[in-house]
């Protein structure tokens, strides 16, 4: 009788929230990172690994983001481990993590990787060069933290979505785009480059890059937008900062404009590489490619 | 002979103090018992972040600091001129476009060599470069004159590396926070090769105290005394540059701390070199340990970059002591 029921506890922690096996996983860094149980008290630096680690039900285990996460909200209030400044390795271990989620951007992997290797805590570097390994990501942080079903799940719908969006398009030719990420005080304007997971997106939802050679310098003159003439101008932003880039000397004849094929675009889909991202491909598809709605 | 005696003892006093502040300060205040228990082996994550991350932090920016103050004093006694500092000769230039590269060039090699290394060499072949256009040391103002160019040109190259180089990650925010200083933090080996730098750093320049001295008195006079101008010069500036290059290559572009410490050395030991570069660098020492113990621990979670507390903080300390100074 006492094996039995010891038998159906061991049942019934064997079928809890994660499995708690030792897990071994490679991460974007090609470093392999051993985590003796799965993480329940996981850092995420940036947006997106909150936003990655939250799709994947474990919000609750996240004790520590940055500054700039706003999403999703039940992760947007746990402690501050770094921001605008920098990252604060010493806030980071206050918060007893198990697992640090981060992405080499910005000072992170430079300021915070070292120290956590050194003092020995488990730290996982994701990338996300293209949608592929944004969803990608996902698998890759469902087996660390001992939900891969989940993670299998989640992912496998994503690819499904994506699929279907590029059946609808298979066949219409893509639109020339000008995808606006940012205005800089000097005029000029950041682009979408070619090379990156947004460019990706882009590519994903029918549309093909009208600026020749944005493929290095995100920096473009005003000038560049106008002699490359897009099917479609798309800014990252609001409808009133759209309204505002528009409006400036030059945006209002260009061919886009006037024949009402500028639209803003959530910056959170196309900056912030996350599950979001998929939504966002598909709202694209749609603006650029209206006959081939679902 | 009590004055020879109580300097030394005072100063060291000061230092150990600055040390304990700033080994003490951080994202969360640890008492003098907590780095005892963690120098000792306690396994809790607090006390290994103590002993791997905060301690070897607090004693390269110790180390960083002396370097600081001893090339300021070098630079002043080679320029005879209160208002220079250790970056006069374009080697912040030249270590920022190297740490540019470090830090937005993906090269294969590990970050943190990579950083060290290439502002090491950035600085030091600013310098050289600058030497060179100026044909070594014969006239000291052409030499600042090609400092100045040299410098102006470096920045145009860094700015022009940055905005190309950079991307919607805010990678520009990398550069300027290196620009503005910083402590790398470095293993406890690398921690030791800081230490074995500084000796060197130290062996090479306390043997041009009295060039210095005699370089005081007019170049004219320092022949007489039978010192070859032109070469000692050249050896100091090489020798500063040494210096400055590993300061920059450990600590990012720390202002202000160069300019400061010789000055506050000079009014406690007075001008004479053999006395003012030890105490300028420890004076730098202080300075460095205390102002990167605010960073760390004025605004958390962030740290706020070294070059700024330098400034802020170390602004008005040193106001207050010329105004003292001035009143006397």
């Amino acid at each position: 009788m006492r094996w039995a029921a010891t038998g159906f506890l061991l049942m019934l922690v064997a079928a809890g929230p994660g499995r708690a096996e030792p897990v071994h996983v490679v991460d974007a860094l090609g470093r392999g990172v051993a985590l003796a149980a799965p993480p329940r008290r996981i850092v995420t630096i940036f947006s997106s690994n909150t936003e990655l680690v939250a799709a994947l039900g474990l919000a609750d285990r996240i004790v520590g983001i940055d500054a700039f996460t706003r999403f999703p909200p039940e992760a947007a209030t746990k402690p501050v481990v770094g921001g605008r400044l920098g990252f604060s390795v010493e806030a980071i271990v206050a918060q007893s993590p198990d697992l640090v989620v981060l992405t080499p951007a910005r000072q992170a992997v430079h300021q915070i990787l070292d120290a956590l290797e050194r003092i020995g805590v488990p730290a996982l570097v994701l990338t996300s060069r293209t949608v592929a390994e944004v969803v990608g990501n996902l698998r890759l942080l469902a087996r660390a933290t001992g939900v891969p079903e989940r993670g299998e799940s989640l992912a496998s719908g994503l690819d499904a979505r994506l699929a279907a969006v590029g059946e609808r398009l298979a066949a219409r030719p893509c639109r020339r785009v000008v995808l606006v990420t940012g205005r800089l005080g000097n005029g000029l304007l950041l682009a979408a480059r070619r090379d990156t997971y947004t460019g990706d997106a882009v590519r994903r939802a029918g549309g093909c890059f009208a600026l020749a050679g944005n493929g290095g310098v995100p920096q473009v003159s005003p000038e560049a937008v106008f002699a490359a003439d897009p099917d479609v101008l798309l800014l990252a932003g609001s409808a009133d900062e759209l309204a505002e880039l528009v409006g400036r000397p030059g945006f209002s004849r260009m061919r886009a404009v006037t024949t009402g094929r500028a639209f803003a675009v959530p910056r959170a889909e196309f900056l912030i590489p996350g599950p979001r991202t998929v939504a966002g491909i598909e709202r694209l598809a749609g603006l650029l490619h209206p006959g081939a709605a679902p | 002979m009590t004055a020879g005696i109580g300097r030394p003892v005072l100063l060291a006093l000061a230092l150990l103090a600055c040390l304990v502040f700033a080994a003490c300060a951080g994202h969360r205040w640890a008492g003098p018992l907590d780095l005892a228990r963690a120098l000792a082996g306690d396994p809790d994550l607090g006390a290994r972040l103590l002993v791997a991350w905060r301690l070897p932090r607090v004693l390269a920016a110790g180390l960083v600091g002396a370097l600081l103050g001893l090339g300021g004093a070098i630079f002043q006694g080679v320029f005879r001129n209160p208002l220079a500092e250790p970056y006069l000769l374009g080697s912040a230039g030249g270590a920022a476009i190297g740490a540019t590269t470090a830090l937005l060039v993906p090269l294969g090699i590990p970050s943190g060599l990579a950083l060290g290394g290439l502002s090491f060499a950035g600085a030091w072949a600013a310098t050289v470069l600058v030497l060179a256009v100026a044909h070594g040391a014969r006239d000291t103002a052409g030499l600042l004159l090609a400092g100045v160019a040299v410098a102006a040109m470096l920045g145009a190259v860094r700015s022009f590396l940055m905005l190309a180089l950079s991307d919607e990650s805010v990678s520009l925010q990398v550069v300027l926070s290196w620009t503005l200083g910083g402590i790398q933090t470095p293993t406890w080996g690398g921690l030791g090769l800081l230490a074995g730098l500084v000796a060197l750093a130290l062996a090479a320049c306390l043997p041009l105290a009295r060039g210095l001295d005699l370089l005081g008195l007019g170049r004219d006079q320092a022949a007489a005394f039978g010192l070859a101008p032109e070469g000692f010069l050249r050896r100091a500036i090489l020798a500063g540059a040494f210096v400055v290059a590993v300061a920059v290559a450990h600590g990012g572009l720390v202002g202000f701390v160069g300019l400061v410490a010789p000055h506050i050395a000079r009014w406690w030991v007075g001008p004479r070199h053999r006395a003012l570069l030890p105490v300028s660098a420890c004076i730098g020492a202080g300075l460095v340990l205390v102002c990167d113990g605010l960073a760390r621990s004025l605004l958390p979670p962030a740290e706020i970059p070294l070059g700024l507390i330098t400034a802020a903080a170390g602004g008005p300390f040193f106001l207050v002591l010329l105004r003292q100074r001035m009143r006397a």
